[in-house]
């Protein structure tokens, strides 16, 4: 089964809909009309530039342009992740691409490889998309966890250092901070799974019926994306603190807050 | 205590000519103190002097840009702080008791690996909540609900139950009425603890061995 192609008369046709919540919006003195228009060039810009290079990793197959494509997506967001969490990308960037790229490398590799089992393991048909997704999963909870959790140091100091004074050491007086921003990482794809189907239909599902699959080879994708999404978020979000921890505290387990964004060093 | 039978006591706080500074700012200059065991010392001085840089850098929340801090000996160093700060009870002006309850915050510091094998019983927690004029029904009391002078009493009496001998202080009795001060003043009559109480309060002038005074981060000895 083909899944129906939309011509660029019709394209065109389908971004006329986009008048009417314009027009509603103008009406209402929203003032976002500048905002929408730039929303729907990029979407369209990036998503052609998507196209494209989809279409030549799949022709070319290569599995070292594969590798390449898999590491840019993993350094671009390393520094988005660093960024929306407020951490200065020159102290963090290792430390936090090593937690990321292990987390997918591991699930993504679990997945292709044992559980999928292609003809190649680095097809980019299936490598590229998967990994892709996890990885766009993955990044929000290690925004969450680390945002959440120096938040939480910084905002506790006096309770922090009162563990110490105690004779908690670095690693018993974070726990309960630890503890929490993880939780607050990984409840939303626990949020996901529960609901799955019920609230809506997943994107990931119904792009492959789109595309022709039987909706049981669909459900059966998404139910393996789902937990290699849990397993990668959780991975890496709990490795990405840790190893955060010897960067973002001194010998002394004082917090070193010029090494954050909103500092003035 | 008698001051001759401090003074041939080993100094358990030294401060060798230790500055601290921050973004080009000196907090602490050159400053070099000492503390016997048992001694009982005052810090005075206006706010932001630099008395509580004393307190937080000799337990290694600042870090000196020059001199040295030894404790019982012990320079003090990534290796050594946490160490030093088991054998040291400091208590703010807000305590954090950090837990639901009284008791759950009495027993706070047991949970860590290094005091779970002291875990007291429940008498020695009401033995200590009495010497400090505490009433024993506050154990189940819902941490809440306690006031500042309770709060700083209960920080102390954590002091006690993990048995430290050094305690810095940072002004206390501000919050305490003249029984519960008394009752604070009692349990440092021990000769066995030793005392750096900053503080504006004439009553711990009297009782002070030893009183400094810092004034724009240096310190100087007036008793």
């Amino acid at each position: 089964m083909e899944t129906l192609d939309i011509s660029l008369s019709r394209m065109i046709m389908l971004y006329g809909l986009c008048l009417l919540p314009w027009s509603l919006l103008w009406a209402i003195g929203a003032g976002l009309s500048r905002d929408i228009g730039i929303g729907i060039a990029r979407m369209t810009l990036q998503l052609g530039l998507v196209g494209v290079y989809l279409k030549t990793l799949f022709a070319l197959n290569n599995p070292w342009l594969n590798a390449a494509w898999i590491l840019i997506m993993l350094i671009v967001a390393d520094f988005s992740i660093l960024r929306r969490a407020g951490l200065k990308p020159r102290y963090f960037a290792l430390s936090c691409f090593s937690a990321v790229a292990v987390s997918i490398l591991l699930s993504s590799a679990y997945l292709v490889v044992l559980v999928i089992q292609p003809a190649h393991f680095y097809d980019a048909r299936y490598l590229v998309p998967l990994a892709g997704m996890i990885l766009g999963n993955c990044m929000q909870g290690n925004v969450i966890a680390l945002e959440r959790f120096y938040a939480a140091v910084g905002k506790n100091q006096t309770e922090y250092t009162t563990y110490l004074m105690l004779g908690a050491s670095r690693w018993e007086a974070l726990l309960p901070y630890f503890r929490q921003a993880v939780k607050s990482a990984i409840n939303p794809s626990i949020a996901n799974m529960a609901t799955m189907g019920l609230v809506s239909l997943p994107g990931m599902m119904t792009g492959q019926i789109l595309g022709g699959s039987d909706p049981w080879i669909a459900v059966k994708y998404q139910i393996a994306i789902m937990i290699c999404i849990f397993t990668s978020t959780t991975l890496a979000t709990v490795i990405n603190l840790k190893l955060s921890l010897p960067i973002a505290f001194n010998d002394y387990d004082m917090l070193n807050e010029r090494l954050f964004a909103d500092s003035k060093h | 205590m008698a001051e001759n039978a401090v003074a041939i006591m080993p100094a358990v706080i030294r401060f060798d000519e230790v500055s601290v500074g921050v973004d080009g700012k000196n907090l602490l200059s050159r400053v070099s103190f000492s503390l016997r065991a048992g001694e009982k010392a005052l810090l005075g001085g206006k706010s932001g002097s630099g008395k509580s840089t004393v307190l937080k850098t000799l337990l290694g929340m600042r870090s000196p840009t020059a001199g040295v801090v030894y404790f019982n000996g012990q320079p003090l160093n990534p290796i050594t702080v946490q160490n030093i700060r088991r054998c040291i009870a400091y208590i703010g002006q807000e305590p954090v008791l950090g837990a639901d309850t009284v008791r759950n915050a009495l027993l706070l510091p047991f949970q860590f690996k290094a005091h779970r094998h002291l875990s007291p019983p429940d008498s020695r927690l009401k033995d200590v909540l009495q010497r400090l004029r505490l009433p024993v029904g506050l154990l189940s009391r819902d941490c809440a609900g306690i006031s500042g002078g309770e709060k700083q009493r209960l920080a102390l009496a954590r002091g006690l139950l993990l048995q430290k001998t050094v305690y810095l202080l940072d002004e206390v009795t501000s919050a305490l009425d003249a029984e519960s001060k008394q009752a604070v003043f009692e349990v440092f009559a021990d000769p066995q603890l030793t005392l750096l109480a900053v503080a504006h309060d004439p009553d711990w002038l009297e009782r002070s061995q030893t009183v400094f005074e810092m004034h724009a981060g240096q310190m100087t000895r007036t008793r």
